[in-house]
């Protein structure tokens, strides 16, 4: 019934492109992981309208508190689109195909940062021992992946290691729980960290960085694979494509602290998957 | 009754300030009711503060301290201190089932998994939660309760600075008005009650202006509202006027009290000169009888100058006595001859015997004044001779004593009634009637700064006038 819907509407669209129809048309959702600002209902507004205006049509927007409910949402079809981790982007890559990666500082990566309170001597992982620990989601590649497989290679478990590890889904409340004393270190997205240091100075300043990851795969925008070839989402792909070529984009590119939205590369994502290798997870 | 020192307080000042104590310690029975007022509500407000707030975080931490969600928890109390931010939550603890810390706003001061029990003791229930201790945060604890069952604690501090500053604001609003209020009326009460008594004031300084006697009050100080005061005063007035009258009739009356003794004198001074007169008519006829007889007529004339001198004599004394003008003579010792011989005959007709022993000299006389002195010594001869029985003895003495004289008259009668020393010796209203010589004795002698004293002893009365002698003007 959906499909015959869309088909419906793809073909009035075809016939008569008129702002009526388009109202007419189901709601395309597009759901976002928590990767970054999702406190921040102006940057996901501005997106949401850059996007509808690309699309040209209305879209809605689906967060959800962990990134197993939304990778579940888009494989159940709940979703049309989503934007996710490298992380579980792999973990699903048979049923997954990429439609665009953000640039980030003129490139499509990122970095994990390990980070702890501002006034702690901590130089390495090696360090915070002992310490409780916070990750942002079992799911997601720099606020979990890249610490559990580096101690993996010390031949140790987050649980083993630390005392306590917590996970507080979502980058933000990883430096929350860091600035305000409740763990000792925390497992956090490079590109939110950074973004929040221009946003939130006083929050970043209560934290500093212990290391950094190599760079890895920026989080993609995905779509399952088999509706790849579905009018919504090419118009999704288009748009975000060439979100950088329109004011509404630029706005909230700008936002987002994002160059652009970049054509996708599955290579990108190698180091992750070498990551998930050494936890002994299949790409 | 006049020996207290509030007593010695005028009534008007005195009922004014017990007006005055009195609305103090209205006032101050009333701010301490408000006051405790005050503390209840504080109280129950504070109580509804916490219980609002302790509630608010036990709903929703409630499932998350049931599944020891750290994150969760944590999150929950940073976002309510955050929401919260300046307001009243300071800090909060939550503790699982073993009072182990679950998170805290604050988890560098109670680390997760520590002990939260240092947190809870001291921490009140809500019920016994109290502002009255003036510290600026109150510690709460209650328990977090999952479908009845009891998952975790929560403590939490609560800052309560501005109720306590608001408190104490109003505390002094409070005092001050009260205060205000209570000198206002303390005042007031004075003024009214001032006011109210402003005639009784009238009456008391009137009563004893110039000099102890009672003085007229002016009708335009006599109240015309207030009926019962003015009858007060009208009546105070009918009364100086009566009293006036009377010192004036008493005035009156001692002046006629010189001419008294006189008086009573009088049938004897007949006496005094009838006796002489036969002898003198028998010397006249025996001259005419025997006028060729040389030594006859001579010794009849020597007799009849005799008597005639006694008769001149006597009749200057009585003169003496009577004048009015004799005020500026002194006192000399033929005073007391002059007075011996008026009174000389009373005794005689009485058959007393009269001591008369007059030591004093010129000198020691001298300074006193001849009128006032005779006055006092006749009346009190007069006094002792009536009081001495036919045949008694009647003795006068005059000497000098520690500068001045003293004159002493005795008698062997039954003494002086108390009515008579009191008119003799106390300036107090003389009841009528008695003798009024004695007054007039007691104001004479008072006029000369002398002093009277009374000794009765072994059946004999002694008065005892002291007069000091008068300083040379």
């Amino acid at each position: 019934m959906r499909r015959r819907e869309l088909i419906g509407a793809v073909a009035a669209s075809a016939l008569l492109p008129l702002p009526s129809v388009l109202r007419a048309q189901p709601l395309f959702r597009l759901a976002l992981t928590p990767v970054f600002l999702d406190n921040d209902a102006a940057v996901i507004e501005r997106l949401r309208a850059a996007l509808a205006a690309g699309m040209e049509r209305d879209i809605d927007l689906v967060q959800r508190r962990t990134y197993q409910e939304i990778t579940g949402a888009l494989l159940d079809g709940s979703v049309d689109a989503a934007w996710v981790c490298g992380y579980p982007f792999l973990q699903h890559r048979g049923q997954l195909s990429l439609l665009g990666v953000p640039v980030w500082r003129g490139q499509p990566r990122y970095q994990s940062y390990l980070i702890a309170s501002a006034g702690d001597a901590a130089t390495g992982l090696a360090d915070l021992r002992g310490g409780m620990h916070a990750f942002s989601d079992p799911d997601s590649n720099s606020g979990f992946l890249v610490t559990a497989s580096d101690l993996a290679r010390m031949g140790e478990t987050p649980d083993s290691f630390f005392a306590r590890t917590i996970f507080t889904w979502g980058h933000r409340n990883v430096v929350r729980a860091v600035a305000g004393g409740l763990v000792r270190s925390g497992s956090v997205d490079g590109y939110v960290w950074e973004a929040l240091a221009a946003v939130e100075p006083d929050l970043v300043a209560r934290t500093r960085v212990v290391s950094r990851s190599e760079w890895l795969g920026f989080p993609p925008f995905a779509a399952r694979r088999g509706r790849m070839a579905d009018a919504d989402i090419l118009s999704l792909q288009r748009a975000l494509l060439g979100m950088d070529r329109t004011a509404a984009g630029r706005e909230a590119l700008d936002l987002l602290f994002l160059d652009r939205i970049a054509e996708p590369d599955v290579r990108l994502f190698d180091g992750i998957a070498a990551r998930m290798a050494e936890l002994g997870q299949a790409g | 009754m006049r020996d207290g020192t509030i007593s010695r307080i005028p009534i008007t000042l005195r009922v004014a300030l017990a007006m005055g104590v009195l609305m103090i310690v209205l006032g101050m029975v009333a701010s301490q009711q408000v006051l405790r007022s005050l503390s209840r509500l504080h109280d129950d407000r504070l109580r509804e503060i916490a219980r609002l707030h302790v509630e608010g975080l036990s709903v929703a931490l409630g499932p998350l301290v049931l599944h020891k969600d750290v994150w969760e928890v944590y999150d929950t109390l940073d976002r309510a201190r955050s929401a919260s931010d300046g307001q009243r939550m300071l800090f909060t603890v939550v503790a699982d089932d073993r009072n182990r810390v679950l998170a805290a706003t604050d988890p560098v001061r109670a680390p997760v998994d520590s002990n939260a029990a240092p947190f809870s003791e001291d921490a009140s229930d809500l019920s016994g939660l109290t502002a009255s201790g003036n510290a600026p945060q109150v510690r709460v604890r209650a328990p977090l309760l999952v479908a009845g069952r009891t998952v975790g604690q929560i403590v939490t501090e609560i800052d309560v600075g501005d109720l306590l500053a608001e408190r104490q604001r109003v505390t002094l609003y409070l005092l001050l008005a009260n205060a205000g209020a209570t000198a206002l009326l303390a005042f007031a009460g004075y003024f009214l009650v001032a006011r109210m008594l402003k005639p009784v004031t009238v009456l008391a300084q009137h009563m004893d202006s110039a000099g102890g006697a009672p003085g007229r009050i002016p009708e335009s100080e006599i109240p015309s509202s207030d009926t019962e005061l003015a009858r007060l005063l009208r009546t105070f007035n009918t009364m100086t006027g009566a009293i006036d009258a009377r010192a004036e009739a008493e005035k009156r009356l001692a002046e006629r009290e010189r001419f008294v003794s006189l008086g009573r004198l009088s049938s004897s001074l007949a006496h005094e000169i009838n006796n002489p007169l036969g002898g003198l008519l028998n010397s006249v006829d025996t001259i005419r009888t025997y006028a060729n007889r040389p030594d006859v007529v001579q010794k009849s004339v020597e007799l009849l100058e005799r008597g005639l001198v006694h008769l001149k004599d006597v009749s200057r004394a009585i003169l003496d006595e009577n004048r009015l003008d004799r005020g500026g003579l002194p006192l000399r010792r033929t005073d007391f001859d002059d007075l011996k011989l008026l009174f000389e005959p009373e005794a005689a007709r009485k058959g007393q015997r009269l001591d008369w022993q007059v030591r004093a000299d010129m000198a020691d006389l001298a300074s006193l004044p001849a009128a006032p002195v005779r006055q006092i010594v006749l009346n009190l001869l007069l006094n002792a001779s009536a009081a001495a029985p036919e045949g008694g003895r009647i003795g006068l003495s005059v000497g000098p004593h520690e500068g001045g004289v003293e004159l002493t008259i005795t008698d062997d009668g039954r003494g002086l009634s108390a009515q008579d020393l009191d008119r003799l010796m106390s300036s107090a209203p003389v009841a009528p009637g008695g003798g009024v010589g004695l007054r007039l004795v007691h104001d004479l002698v008072a006029g000369l700064n002398g002093r009277i004293r009374h000794i009765r002893d072994g059946g004999r009365t002694s008065l005892v006038v002291f007069l000091p002698r008068a300083e040379a003007a």
